[in-house]
């Protein structure tokens, strides 16, 4: 039977799409602490957010990658 | 006959689009992410660009469910003619009915229900099907389910704001994620191109095989792969016209953040699972993200009516094909006339359904199948939050 295989999407898919939700919820948040007006902010959160949703993007392209067979062989 | 297979073949390709990859593109346009225009044409190149990427699925298709080459049956190009015939004939009539069948089942239901009228229960490599396609057809709604609900909660944990002090909701600021939408609805597109388009490709090889010209077990040849990227694409672009037509009939309430999660756990599920050759139906993964990521929002309950309405259309539809493709297979049997005969009925039928369609209204009910995945789930009736995403709304209106 083919159990392993099955088991190897449903962890796949799970990890990585935990790993994107993860990354760029934490950018949408952090993007929402930087817009607030009520206390001064550092601008490093702002940057921290855009690293979040940077590196929700490479973990998209990573998956990507892993998949296409030209990259593969 | 090979000719006449392929060309069938290339429109249950594009009946396939026109079906199925509306519904990625259906919950941006409603939250407001994406102009329709943009996303539709979108769709159409990531779903050809999809279809270039992976061929596992192809080779599932063309080399395994139906026992090929010498050790086997002979299988000849008429009963995948037959199959075809299944498939599409059942495509539009769930089309028509706005049931959200699956294309993939449509297409075995009716290549089996052929093998077997036309050769035998032999022809069939049970083990196979049962391997490649029944167990992930059960599992995936229900993994893509999980992830999704999963991923919804995580998605509203963390984005969750509360005053430090008084602990009051602070506004949630979940805009990001319209934004994010874009993308994940894309990797939905890119998805059902490396799934669904794959299965033309594998069908059009089988004929190839069958009629000689190419060796068994061999992967699609390149001219297969593009002329089934183009037809999906092209039939994404014109079916998702349908749906800018009736976004205006509002859609079951997703928002963004969930909409995110759903589209996220969709798209991972179909690209593992298409790399490991599972034939898995892209509408079913689909429906069991929204009614999963419905779940993960506060304040949901599940119409168990509905979404057993939806388990129903999705039995029905193997066997159903499968009818269909048992006849056509015995009406080819009986020699050329026969052949004619099927092809301009079927011919007729499909005319017959496109005028229908013109006729009937278009309403969300028949153009956005995983809608009904959405009715399943019942949402708290809530009217904070909403102010942006109504904005949105009404400017693209």
């Amino acid at each position: 039977m083919k159990w392993l295989e099955l088991v190897t999407v449903a962890g796949a898919t799970l990890v990585s799409a935990l790993v994107v939700v993860t990354l760029y919820s934490l950018g949408v948040r952090l993007t929402a602490i930087a817009g607030d007006t009520t206390a001064a902010r550092p601008r490093s959160v702002k940057y921290l957010a855009f690293a979040c949703f940077g590196l929700c993007g490479l973990a998209v392209l990573f998956g990507l990658y892993l998949i296409i067979p030209y990259f593969g062989a | 006959m090979v000719a006449l297979v392929i060309a069938l073949a290339l429109f249950f390709d594009f009946t396939n689009g026109f079906h199925d990859t509306a519904n990625a593109m259906a919950t941006p346009i409603a939250t407001g992410a994406i102009k329709p225009k943009t996303a539709v044409a979108l769709a159409a190149i990531l779903n050809l660009v999809g279809a270039f990427l992976s061929t596992e699925v192809a080779k599932t298709v063309s080399g395994g469910i139906i026992r090929e080459g010498t050790d086997g049956v002979q299988i000849t190009p008429e009963i995948i003619f037959a199959g075809l015939m299944g498939a599409v004939l059942w495509n539009m009539i769930t089309w028509l009915k706005g049931l959200p069948s699956s294309s993939s089942h449509a297409l075995f239901g009716g290549l089996i229900g052929a093998a077997i009228a036309g050769i035998g229960f032999s022809a069939v490599n049970f083990e196979t099907l049962m391997q490649k396609v029944i167990l992930p057809a059960v599992f995936a709604p229900l993994i893509a389910g999980l992830v999704a609900y999963l991923c919804t909660r995580l998605a509203y944990s963390l984005t969750s704001r509360h005053d430090p002090e008084t602990g009051d909701k602070l506004t949630q600021k979940r805009g990001g994620f319209r934004t994010g939408q874009i993308f994940t609805s894309s990797l939905v597109a890119l998805a059902h191109g490396t799934n669904d388009a794959q299965k033309t490709m594998g069908i059009i090889t089988l004929v190839l095989i069958a009629a000689g010209t190419q060796e068994a077990g061999t992967g699609p040849q390149f001219w297969v792969i593009s002329a089934c990227a183009l037809a999906i694409a092209i039939g994404t672009y014109s079916g998702g016209w349908r749906i800018i037509r009736t976004m205006g009939s509002g859609l079951t309430e997703v928002k963004p953040a969930q909409g995110f999660a759903a589209e996220t756990s969709t798209a991972s599920a179909i690209l593992a699972s298409s790399h490991l050759g599972f034939a898995l139906s892209t509408t079913q993964v689909a429906s069991g993200s929204v009614i999963g990521s419905g779940l993960g929002r506060k304040g949901t309950s599940v119409r168990w009516g509905t979404a057993g309405r939806i388990a129903i259309g999705w039995l029905f539809t193997l066997p159903a094909a499968g009818i269909v493709g048992a006849l056509t297979a015995v009406l080819v049997g009986t020699g050329t006339v026969g052949v004619v005969i099927a092809a301009v009925a079927g011919f007729a039928a499909v005319t017959y359904m496109l005028l229908h369609s013109r006729k009937s209204s278009v309403g969300s009910h028949n153009a956005v199948e995983v809608e009904s995945a959405g009715q399943a789930v019942r949402f708290r009736k809530k009217k904070s939050m909403k102010s942006k995403g109504t904005k949105a709304k009404g400017t693209q209106s």
